[in-house]
């Protein structure tokens, strides 16, 4: 790994921090408020690939961890990682390591503008989505004792933004492969 | 720089090393889960409450920090009440608390430095294999919590600039610029860094250098 990649890694941490430190927006037929911090996930995976993208992802756990307040509305440290919805941020290393290797796979080399965005969506949405809840769900389930089926029934809130912030990060994605690709291609 | 949340001072909590709060967070956490009685977890919930309070946290920040898994434990709550029982609600709602509360006073009493060295210990056996660099890491880490700020400014020089050309609100046409400019802003830091002699991203690195293949295997 070269000195580039180690920079590309931790400003890519940046932006995911700098997308939570936006305000929360609020759209009427969605019932949360949605935080742009986990179109970072998506974009980390779809824009450096699996292996930087996943590794950005836990540079961003490990800022958590030591204590900094780099989660969204401010938040981080220790309490996250204790608390019941830790495995929905842990799920951001496999999430958008996964969509990195989706990417790679699918996008990076297509040629037609619209199947690219269509593969790059995909990616977005099975890493920051599938993936991210595959992890989430069942720790929520396991650390609050409440069953997988509630676990699940009340994550599926977020799923109508997470599906949203997946159209942005594919539309992204492309802009960003067209100016300044670095996803690697295979 | 970002803020890190260690509140200076010299409670007791304060005085300990970091790695033996992990410890006992890392201990708590097991026993928490293996005690079912929801007498105990009271208590103990009033403990680490009692224990986060000789801290003096301000109470903005205590606010900001738990106002979010307030809400998701009262939900928890509610859930374990209507479909398990009383007793179970209230042990799960106290063994959460209690598990909160004593990470959020560890990482209130625990420099963001301290708390780094413990992860650099902790990957010293992986380091040995190749896998790890705790030059990298740290490397990683000084230029991520360096470049928010810097980034933020950027995403509002950009987010002006396109609200000047009637794009404001298109997430699109901010994200794409702000992504493209600082993966640009890579290719300058990277050499900046090179050319003052980081070893860290070189096998040759006397950093890491033990034996032949460090780092090497990484790339």
């Amino acid at each position: 790994m070269k000195t580039q990649d180690i920079v590309l890694i931790a400003l890519f941490t940046a932006i995911t921090v700098v997308l939570g430190l936006m305000p929360p927006i609020t759209l009427g037929f969605i019932p949360v408020p949605i935080t742009l911090q986990t179109l970072g996930v998506m974009l980390a995976g779809v824009v450096l690939g699996a292996k930087r993208g996943g590794l950005a992802m836990l540079l961003l756990v490990l800022l958590v961890a030591i204590g900094l307040p780099v989660l969204a509305g401010g938040r981080g440290g220790l309490g996250v990682l204790a608390g019941p919805t830790a495995g929905f941020v842990l799920g951001w290393v496999p999430g958008a390591f996964v969509s990195g290797l989706l990417a790679e796979r699918l996008a990076a080399a297509e040629k037609r503008p619209a199947r690219q965005v269509v593969a790059f969506f995909l990616a977005a949405a099975i890493g920051g989505i599938g993936v991210v809840y595959a992890v989430g769900i069942p720790w929520l389930a396991f650390v609050a004792g409440i069953g997988f089926k509630k676990a699940a029934l009340g994550s599926l809130a977020f799923v109508p933004g997470d599906l949203a912030k997946a159209v942005v990060a594919a539309l992204v994605a492309r802009g960003v492969h067209r100016a300044y690709p670095v996803l690697p291609g295979r | 720089m970002i803020g890190s949340l260690y509140i200076g001072g010299d409670s007791l909590l304060h005085r300990q090393p970091a790695w033996r709060k992990l410890l006992v967070l890392f201990a708590a956490g097991i026993v928490l889960f293996v005690v079912q009685a929801p007498e105990i977890l009271a208590g103990a919930a009033v403990a680490a409450a009692a224990i986060l309070a000789t801290v003096r946290p301000p109470l903005r920040a205590l606010r900001r920090q738990l106002t979010g898994v307030a809400i998701i434990l009262a939900a928890i709550f509610a859930a374990n009440a209507v479909f398990a029982d009383w007793g179970t609600a209230f042990a799960m709602l106290f063994r959460l608390s209690t598990l909160v509360l004593l990470a959020l006073a560890v990482t209130m009493t625990t420099r963001t430095s301290d708390m780094l060295e413990v992860v650099e210990r902790v990957l010293q056996p992986l380091e040995r294999t190749g896998l790890v660099n705790a030059a990298r890491v740290s490397l990683a880490v000084s230029l991520a919590i360096r470049f928010v700020p810097e980034i933020f400014a950027r995403y509002r020089e950009i987010r002006d600039a396109q609200a000047a050309r009637g794009l404001a609100g298109n997430p699109v046409a901010l994200i794409v610029p702000l992504v493209v400019r600082t993966l640009k802003s890579a290719e300058e830091i990277a050499a900046a860094i090179d050319a003052r002699g980081f070893e860290g991203a070189h096998p040759s690195g006397s950093a890491s250098g033990r034996t032949g293949r460090q780092g090497g295997t990484a790339s």
